[in-house]
């Protein structure tokens, strides 16, 4: 390495950026040139000096409050009973007097509306948002409550092999009609269901059995603007494989190999397609 | 039914309460580097504090969006672009000027010795840095100031990380300059 090259990544070197063996190669040259050696050195303190003297602005006093405060006005003031004991008081105006909601039980109805549609439009958006990283979190996601519905004895909610009894359970309590399919025939007995949590929203998760092996197979509805594709990841050791079906997200986690859980989807997409 | 109409948005306002304690304890405990960097973009204070207001009301906007473990860089990203988009409207004098080729050093004209005896003076070190192109300012900042590393000053600054190492090292060149040009009034 000659003089030059060391000058050009003298800074990566300080900063320790460098692979191993470039960063050997201008040690190596520093402690024979002991101009460059010298330059580096006078480098070093001068730069240093940017760490160590310019001055850090904190965040002065208020302005925490300040911004908390501001935040506190996103959210609809309605439902601001809980913030509002631990921030100091500023005064802000009301837009609505809560008791005239309960009087009128329309404005349930157009909040209600006014939610749904804010939901629809982060779920719009969030697609753009949130790729790679959201995906890799939902499947950790996915893992985690697949693994916790085997450990602490949760693994169903309404246990039955019938699908007529699975299904109707969920009335009520979820917004959309998750598919039940009972292939017992084909050596995926149903063995039942229950409410889960995911992806920031209840989802149905159904379990069926494989030899001694559970899958849990995680459904919730689809936007018609996201991607179908069809995804297998492994993930922990588990198998993941996401597909979307008559509008509905279908995840099946197991540590069955990824060829049973296409054998399974075949036999969920064969038994809605009959109805 | 009725029900679940009923009980819908007070649910939505809980998870929404429940982000924002999500939000703000992720995202306060970087209140001073956000304001730190917005402070030396901006160069004035009530400029830094009306950008970092603002760039903590878009973070929470996008807040759903973000499900990585850094924050700071994350809020860090947001309070850069707020403090860009503040200076475009504002100060466009302040990023008008920038080309990195223009701001390569052509010779060193400071004595290093006289630097070197100087490096306690603050008064000057932050003179020097202030006098930088803003996009030199922030590169330091962030290296100096925050110490993140090439790679998260890229994903801040959005810019490859190659171009990180050599502007980090005109940046240190320019401050130096910039350095010897006050010392040498100062004498």
């Amino acid at each position: 390495m000659n003089c030059k090259e060391v000058i050009d990544l003298v800074d990566a070197y300080m900063d320790g950026e460098l692979d191993p063996v470039t960063n050997q190669n201008i040690e190596g040259h520093l402690r024979e040139c002991s101009r460059c050696d010298h330059a580096f050195k006078e480098h070093q303190a001068v730069v240093g000096a940017i760490g160590a003297v310019a001055p850090y602005h904190k965040s002065p006093a208020g302005l925490r409050e300040r911004i908390q405060s501001s935040l506190r006005d996103q959210i609809p003031q309605s439902t601001r009973g809980v913030a509002r004991g631990h921030q100091p008081q500023v005064p802000k105006k009301r837009r609505h007097s809560p008791v005239v909601l309960f009087e009128t039980p329309w404005n349930w109805l157009g909040l209600a509306a006014a939610v749904i549609l804010a939901v629809l439009i982060v779920w719009n958006l969030a697609p753009l948002l949130r790729r790679p990283g959201a995906e890799q979190f939902l499947a950790t996601q996915l893992v985690a409550s697949h693994v916790r519905s085997l450990m602490v004895d949760h693994l169903t909610d309404v246990a039955s092999s019938d699908q007529h009894t699975v299904k109707p359970w969920f009335d009520g309590k979820l917004d959309f009609a998750p598919t039940v399919v009972n292939p017992a025939s084909d050596g995926f007995p149903l063995v039942g269901g229950r409410l889960d949590y995911l992806d920031n929203r209840p989802v149905a998760a159904l379990v069926y059995q494989r030899r001694k092996h559970f899958i849990n197979v995680f459904i919730w509805p689809a936007e018609t603007s996201e991607d179908r594709v069809t995804k297998a990841i492994t993930r922990q050791g588990y198998q993941l494989l996401h597909w979307v079906d008559h509008d509905l997200h279908y995840w099946a986690v197991s540590d069955v190999s990824d060829n049973e859980l296409m054998a399974l989807r075949e036999l969920i997409e064969k038994q809605t397609a009959q109805r | 039914m009725n029900f679940f109409v009923l009980k819908k948005p007070e649910e939505a306002g809980m998870s929404q309460e429940h982000e924002l304690a999500s939000f703000e304890g992720m995202m306060l405990p970087h209140l001073d580097a956000a304001h730190n960097l917005a402070r030396w973009l901006l160069r004035n204070e009530e400029d830094a504090q009306d950008v970092v207001q603002e760039a903590y009301l878009r973070a929470f906007k996008s807040f759903h969006g973000f499900h990585g473990s850094d924050g700071r860089a994350w809020l860090l990203t947001i309070v850069r672009n707020t403090a860009y988009t503040w200076l475009r409207k504002n100060r466009a004098v302040d990023l008008a000027t920038f080309d990195e080729e223009i701001h390569t050093p052509g010779c060193e004209a400071a004595s290093p010795a006289a630097m070197l005896e100087q490096t306690e003076d603050a008064e000057a070190i932050r003179g020097a840095m202030e006098d930088l192109a803003v996009e030199f300012r922030e590169i330091l900042v962030l290296r100096h100031l925050e110490g993140l590393s090439y790679k998260e000053i890229a994903d801040i600054a959005q810019i490859p990380p190659g171009t990180v190492m050599s502007r980090l090292a005109r940046a240190r060149a320019r401050f130096k300059q910039c350095l010897a040009d006050r010392l040498g009034k100062e004498q």
